[in-house]
């Protein structure tokens, strides 16, 4: 179809088409040329733009690399998780002295008790012991004299034996008599009678000897009676004993508890001086800021803060450090954002916008400017 | 909600990468039909075009390999054409034309310094043969890689047909070894998929074979590119493949048509040539996106998905290395990137030594850096590759053109 049109065109349309043609070609061109100057302004614009964000970014990651002065400011909140589990350890540990407290003066009337026990215990001690004492006195005097006694007895007792051995020829001369008629049995009966009295006294003598050797055992050794005696001051000993373990274990948990509330105390007196609880319970704005340990050294109380625009230059005071907290603490790290360690401190802020600024500086400047 | 779209897509083009390596392992293992029927009797005549800037002796070196190919002499013939260097290429070329008298080889130059593209095109018009290859003037070429490439046209839909680019330095230095495992693994595995389906989007120039009907067809194409007025004289292979695709042709390469060249073994050179293909790449993405309403029922959904999905990972990926660096600056200097490239590059070098020990990397760790260049090559190519479409040089070897001063008469022979 074009072919046909170039081939008849008509006198007018032959006389403008090329006329046309070039004009098209002149604003195609034109078109393209603008386009073209466009898109180069704007690729080198943007070129550059990389570039310096390249360079930007290297020189803020080469920075905080290795920078020791910055810290990043943090805003605590009470409703933080962090400060809510800090409260309620708090609470629990207030809880724990009262408790500890309530124990420690159970547990020293219960000592109080076994020491008064424990006294009584001990004061009938020295009774026992002189009476025990006194009782051996007498018996060390009495015994020997009693095994004396005793001797005699057996002699005695012998004698009369031998005595009694001659009865069995007179038992029998009476009742030979009384069969011969020679005495009568009213006579005989009085004189048997005689007979058994003398045996019964002899019986009765052998008994007292018996009884008298019996008391001489127990007056020379140590009898059963002695042994209650000793057993009863045992018993008492064990006793007291006992009550001094008691008091002993009772007296060493006080003291336990005693500690253990000190150093509740310490640390809650510690806790309290925490960012945590100073942000939930003051009533003003406290600022603070995450310093990574290696950073230390440039905070310290009293070192100014500079805040930076476009995080390190242009810097200006905005206040100083005024506490620094033992704390560990975790942190992303701002630029890198990866895991580091520090601690925190409290900054007095001149400016609060700073306290939004993603850095600070302590101690100096960074660049000098 | 943007920064969750961006790593969808980000993750989406992420899974296709990974999909398409593990499905080029299972096509490879399991499917030996996804290969291509090579039919060896069919032996078109064919023009081997060897365009040609500033290559010095190597120009003679890869005439020679093409001059014992395993292919009937009458049957094939070299065009050699120059485009206007200022070395000796051109003498060179002369000389490959004295010596390697078995073969027909013809040489020609522009009449001025015109772009790769345009040479090809210079160099097409001197030819009558039915298949055209295009090939780098700095490869080594197989003896069979000419007999390999006409095997694949006895189908008749294939339109072109590209073989696989070995690498002849991989152990010069630690980025040649890099380039090594990535070559071996892209032929290999990452075209796998898209050869199963016949959807190949890009053949390297440095081996590419087409029609010549189609190649015709493409030509005004060609010399027509264009960015706002601006020749395009770059990704001449990724700009055939596409309009080969978009003209209903299969494409396809067969990774048993081999030939070598020689990687970048400088950062600089290096990074020149990423460079250019990415333009390529953001280029062809453009085309894609005002050519892909039109064909996009015509393409095969495979070569959708690779037109669309590979620049679109090289875009996205810039904007997740900004939002890594900007959010999590260490996070690629952690362990899992740098196990997992050894790893792979491990694994990958193993294989390349047992299969093609030719282009073996001494040492398996080195693909190790590999993480490095991508953080680099994600984070700068990109945006230098949007902010210069309008550039227009060979690349590589501009500089010695530019000191020189370029303005050569026409000649041929």
């Amino acid at each position: 179809m074009l072919a046909t049109q170039a081939a008849n065109p008509a006198p007018e349309e032959a006389k403008t088409a090329p006329a046309r043609a070039a004009t098209e070609g002149r604003l195609h061109a034109l078109h393209y040329k603008l386009v073209l100057t466009l898109y180069r302004v704007f690729a080198v614009a943007m070129l550059y733009l990389v570039l310096a964000g390249i360079l930007a970014y290297a020189v803020v990651t080469g920075f905080y690399a290795v920078s020791t002065s910055w810290a990043a400011p943090v805003i605590l909140s009470a409703s933080d998780e962090k400060a809510l589990a800090f409260r309620e350890q708090l609470v629990t540990s207030q809880q724990t002295i009262e408790d500890l407290k309530v124990d420690t003066q159970k547990l020293q009337s219960g000592v109080d008790e076994m020491k008064k026990h424990r006294a009584a215990l001990l004061a009938l001690e020295k009774p026992l012991q002189t009476a025990i004492a006194r009782e051996q006195t007498h018996n060390n005097a009495t015994g020997p004299q009693l095994r004396a006694l005793d001797d005699e007895k057996k002699t005695d007792n012998v004698k009369t034996k031998a005595v009694l051995e001659q009865l069995h020829e007179v038992e029998a001369r009476i009742n030979k008599d009384l069969v011969a008629g020679l005495i009568t049995k009213g006579d005989a009966a009085t004189q048997l009678s005689a007979l058994n009295q003398a045996r019964s006294a002899y019986t009765d003598s052998k008994i007292a000897e018996v009884l008298l050797t019996d008391n001489v055992l127990d007056k020379t050794t140590i009898g059963t009676s002695s042994l209650d005696v000793l057993e009863k001051q045992a018993e008492l000993r064990s006793e007291a004993a006992q009550l001094d373990v008691a008091i002993n274990v009772s007296e060493k948990q006080m003291q336990e508890e005693a500690r253990q509330i000190v150093r509740l105390r310490q640390a809650i007196t510690t806790a309290k001086q925490s960012p945590y609880y100073l942000s939930a319970s003051g009533g003003e704005t406290l600022y603070f800021a995450f310093v990574p340990y290696d950073n230390r050294a440039s905070a310290t109380v009293g070192a100014p803060i500079y805040d930076c625009y476009l995080n390190m230059i242009a810097c200006h005071k905005v206040g100083e450090v005024k506490q620094i907290f033992t704390g560990e603490q975790d942190a992303t790290h701002p630029i890198f954002k990866t895991q580091i360690r520090g601690f925190l401190i409290q900054m007095n802020l001149d400016a609060n916008e700073s306290a939004k600024s993603k850095t600070v500086f302590l101690g100096r400047k960074p660049l000098l400017f | 909600m943007a920064p969750v779209l961006l790593w969808l897509i980000m993750v989406v083009c992420l899974l296709i990468s990974v999909v398409k390596y593990v499905m080029g392992i299972i096509l490879k293992i399991s499917f030996p039909t996804a290969k291509i029927r090579k039919d060896y009797s069919y032996q078109p005549t064919v023009s081997v075009l060897m365009p040609c800037f500033n290559e010095g002796k190597t120009v003679y070196e890869t005439i020679e390999s093409i001059s014992k190919s395993d292919y009937p002499a009458e049957k094939f013939e070299v065009i050699a054409q120059d485009d206007c260097s200022v070395d000796d290429s051109y003498e060179w070329m002369l000389k490959a034309q004295r010596d390697f008298t078995n073969i027909r080889i013809r040489t020609g130059r522009n009449a001025q310094n015109s772009g790769k593209a345009r040479t090809v095109c210079n160099a097409m018009e001197q030819s009558t043969a039915e298949v055209i290859i295009s090939i780098d003037s700095d490869c080594i070429f197989h003896e069979d890689a000419i007999r390999e490439l006409t095997a694949c046209f006895s189908e008749p839909k294939v339109g072109s047909v590209g073989g696989r680019v070995g690498v002849r330095n991989p152990n010069d230095s630690l980025i040649t070894a890099i380039q090594a495992v990535i070559y071996y693994s892209a032929f290999q595995l990452y075209k796998i998929p898209e050869n199963w389906t016949r959807s190949v989007c890009c053949i390297s120039g440095c081996l590419f074979a087409i029609r010549r009907e189609l190649l015709q067809e493409i030509e005004p194409a060609i010399r027509a590119r264009n960015w706002f007025g601006v020749p395009v004289n770059q990704g001449e292979d990724r700009f055939l493949t596409h309009q080969t695709l978009l003209r209903g042709y299969g494409t396809y390469i067969n990774t048993d048509a081999l030939c070598w060249t020689t990687v970048p073994n400088t950062l600089a050179v290096l990074f020149k040539q990423q460079l250019r293909w990415r333009r390529s790449i953001v280029r062809d993405f453009f085309y894609t996106l005002k050519a892909l309403p039109e064909h996009v029922w015509k393409l095969h959904p495979n070569a959708v998905w690779t037109l669309v999905l590979t620049p679109l990972g090289a875009l996205v990926g810039l904007l997740v290395v900004i939002t890594t660096l900007s959010s999590d600056p260490l996070a690629w200097t952690g362990p899992v990137p740098m196990l997992a490239a050894l790893g792979i590059g491990a694994v990958l070098t193993w294989v390349i030594k047992r299969y093609s020990a030719r282009e073996a990397v001494a040492h398996p760790l080195a693909f190790g850096a590999y993480v490095a260049w991508s953080m680099v090559s994600s984070l700068l190519l990109t945006p230098l590759a949007l902010l210069t479409m309008d550039s227009a040089d060979w690349g590589t070897r501009t500089k010695q053109a530019s000191e020189a001063g370029v303005d050569v008469g026409n000649a041929s022979s």
